[in-house]
């Protein structure tokens, strides 16, 4: 009697699943647990940390689907974040909305303006839609500044404490379960959209536009599309970054964060919904690692070398996978993937 | 012998990550943490760099000495050892708070504030764990419910409430002065545009034209907004600005001939933010008739008191290295607020027994009349509610390339709502 090896796939229900082995389907209820039990042992400081995290996954996976799939680069998804913020903010703060309900506008309304800063995508790509992005990002900053009276400026928005059915979010572990709530849906979502067909366009137009639009890829709509989609998780992210910060401010949705995400899926991977949390966790690490360092550097070396420490740490990694790994953490983890796959063949298997 | 002794500097090793695993408790000396969150990466980062300084070389001073300053009698408990703690949050607010978590969670009792979008951030947070913060950031925005965030130098629009009063006592033309505000945009120098400050200006006789707006640090030159102000008949500018603002709008208020003593008669005021005394230093006689209010005294003023402490602290703990910068004394006057406000509470709870909220009402809301040795406009009284420790606030003109004090007005207490 043969003993099976790997896992096999005998229909299309299996092979398209997204957990498609017991082992992954553990892996994943063990994740979910580990994260429901975080409060319970994790310090407030932590909890913090992994809510800010929490929030940056939601929004790099929405630029994953626009740049890593797509194709289309966007250095304006701060800005994005902002318009869905700033929706919320003012929907709970002036209008006296719920958050349950505020939430999802922000994030549609920031899918209407990545809609419109999408248009220019139809005509240009590369380098002249990266200038047309980043056009956006301050063109959005200054229209919230202009629109005083809604948006309080400069001096921002004091957002009340959201609450959902009652529960007041202001805890820390409350908050942080509403915001890994949204990752786990903003990871299926971002899994699975790239399975539809609209994902395949997306990958087609990401490839190859124009054998895409030979094979009758719609540019015009899969691109705005795949703006449309991005944009809204960017607004979501931004509506839970003001939420919890309780306080929506202009300083919140800085350009050089639209840098960061872009390098955080450089570092992660483009292309992979895994290669988007994986560059997060890297990036936010290594802030927090340059954080507590700053302090201990300078005392060793001299003050002015924990200054600006983590702009030059988080340009450096950037460079570094660039050059050396430039399919990012993802492709690595692959990697590890594919030698323990039909381990203790794997060598044999890979030859 | 050779894997012995490698044996050994593993054991070593180890023992030396263990023991920081261990809890403070298990220490036996008593140590509190002052410090707190610094903006050493961006706009700030100069004024916090100093901050820093002041902040690290006061604590020596009292760990060295036990004393509170050279001018006070009362000692610091002399089991308890001061370590500064401190992290870089590059003025973003989400890094903001795990810094703050981070800083609570290694005992800290006392908060600090590195700039305005750090304070609208922690705000509501501190009050929650009613934990009191210093601030070098100033806004109205501290004047509103809750409060637990205390200033050392007065609110902008009390500073420039000052600059108003000064210039209109030495107005001497029958008409109206007409003023205007030119000033940084973002929430510091906004938190200037309250009604309660044009309606002050206005009854102390002015006519208020309009705001202009510079970017916090100019990457050109703001020949729009001031050709505005010309073509408006300005007599008057009040802004909010830090010194990298402020002085390339002075070098081009110069090209454009504005300013008190060239063709177009012009003053320009600012708020504490952009220190006159750093400025004269940068600009020289460029910078003639730029008037800052609510500034520290000039680092070179060894006659006051406080000054010679800042010059005897820097001559003792950063030989070769001074710091130039005025915010120097800033760091000083924090650390001397926070030390305050931890000895006081200590004097009525017991050391084991200290938490952010005793340190608050027994140490923050207790400090009165705080000498601080002239440092401060004048000696810092705190209580509920009452957040703005200075009563009087000092205005500097830079003449000859040099900062001098041309007057001083009580604080105004424009912003009114609560």
């Amino acid at each position: 009697m043969g003993l099976r090896t790997g896992t096999f796939h005998e229909n299309y229900a299996e092979e398209m699943a997204t957990f498609n082995s017991r082992l992954r389907w553990g892996l994943v209820a063990a994740l979910i647990v580990v994260l429901f039990l975080c409060p319970f042992f994790l310090s407030d400081r932590m909890l913090t940390i992994l809510t800010t995290m929490g929030i940056a996954v939601v929004s790099v996976h929405g630029l994953n689907i626009l740049t890593g799939y797509c194709g289309q680069i966007s250095m304006g998804h701060s800005g994005f974040m902002a318009v869905g913020g700033y929706t919320s903010a003012i929907l709970c703060a002036e209008l006296g909305w719920p958050f349950w309900a505020a939430l999802p506008c922000g994030a549609l309304a920031a899918g209407i303006a990545g809609l419109l800063f999408g248009l220019p995508s139809l005509k240009i790509k590369g380098f002249y839609l990266i200038m047309a992005t980043i056009a956006a990002q301050f063109i959005i900053i200054w229209i919230i500044i202009q629109l005083r009276s809604i948006t309080g400026g400069t001096d921002g928005l004091l957002v009340p404490k959201p609450t959902i059915c009652g529960i007041s979010l202001t805890s820390k572990a409350n908050y942080y379960y509403l915001v890994m709530f949204f990752v786990v849906l903003a990871t299926i979502t971002a899994h699975n959209i790239v399975r539809t067909r609209a994902g395949r366009a997306f990958i087609a137009i990401r490839d190859n536009e124009v054998a895409a639009e030979v094979m009758g890829v719609s540019l015009w709509s899969y691109k705005l599309q795949a703006f449309f989609i991005g944009c809204i998780y960017a607004g979501a992210a931004g509506s839970l970054l003001v939420h919890y910060v309780r306080f929506a401010s202009i300083e919140q949705f800085p350009f050089m964060d639209s840098v960061w995400y872009l390098g955080m899926l450089i570092v992660g991977g483009m292309g992979s919904t895994a290669g988007a949390i994986f560059g997060v966790i890297a990036l936010k690490l290594l802030d927090e690692l340059v954080t507590v360092s700053g302090p201990i550097l300078a005392a060793a070396v001299a003050p002015q070398a924990a200054a600006s420490l983590a702009l030059i740490s988080h340009g450096l990694i950037i460079i570094i996978f660039l050059i050396f790994e430039p399919r990012g953490l993802y492709h690595r983890w692959e990697m590890i993937r594919a030698y323990f796959r039909l381990w203790p063949y794997s060598h044999e298997a890979s030859e | 012998m050779y894997k012995h002794r490698w044996m050994l500097a593993a054991c070593t090793i180890i023992l030396m990550v263990m023991t920081t695993f261990l809890p403070v408790s298990a220490q036996a000396e008593k140590v509190l943490y002052v410090g707190g969150t610094q903006s050493l990466t961006g706009p700030f980062a100069e004024d916090s760099a100093a901050v820093l300084a002041g902040i690290e070389d006061y604590v020596a001073y009292v760990n060295e000495t036990k004393k509170l300053a050279p001018w006070r009698s009362e000692k610091f408990p002399a089991d308890v050892k001061l370590e500064v703690l401190w992290r870089d949050d590059e003025l973003k607010p989400p890094k903001a708070l795990s810094i703050y978590e981070e800083l609570k969670a290694k005992g800290m009792l006392v908060g600090r504030i590195s700039g305005s979008p750090i304070a609208l951030a922690l705000k509501d947070r501190l009050w929650e764990d009613q934990m009191g913060a210093t601030s070098m950031a100033s806004g109205s925005y501290l004047l509103t419910p809750p409060q637990s965030i205390f200033t050392y130098y007065p609110i902008y629009t009390d500073s420039c409430a000052a600059i108003a009063d000064w210039f209109k006592a030495n107005w001497k033309e029958s008409r109206k002065p007409r003023v205007a505000y030119l000033t940084a945009d973002n929430a510091m120098g906004r938190s200037l545009e309250i009604p309660e400050m044009k309606a002050y200006l206005e009854n102390i006789g002015y006519e208020f034209v309009g705001t202009q707006y510079v970017p916090l640090v100019p990457t050109s030159p703001p020949t729009t907004q001031l050709t505005w102000l010309k073509q408006k008949g300005v007599d008057l500018a009040l802004g909010v600005m830090i010194n990298p603002g402020s002085q390339p709008t002075v070098k081009e208020m110069v090209r454009l001939g504005m300013g008190p003593h060239l063709e177009y008669h012009m003053t320009f005021g600012v708020a504490l933010p952009g220190h006159a005394a750093v400025f004269a230093e940068a600009m020289g006689e460029l910078g003639d008739g730029y008037v800052c209010a609510g500034s520290f005294r000039s680092l070179d003023d060894i006659a006051t008191p406080g000054i010679k402490f800042c010059s005897d602290l820097q001559d003792k703990y950063r030989k070769g290295k001074r710091i130039s910068h005025i915010m120097y004394e800033a760091g000083v006057l924090e650390a001397m607020i926070q030390v305050e406000a931890l000895r006081l509470a200590m004097q009525k709870v017991p050391f084991d027994k200290l938490t952010p909220r005793a340190v608050l009402e027994e140490g923050f809301y207790q400090i009165k009349n705080l000498d601080t040795g002239d440092i401060s406009s004048t000696p810092l009284t705190y209580g509920k509610g009452d957040i703005e420790g200075v009563d009087e606030i000092r205005i500097d003109q830079v003449q000859k390339g040099k900062s001098v004090k041309v007057g001083s007005s009580p604080v105004r207490h424009i912003y009114t709502k609560k």
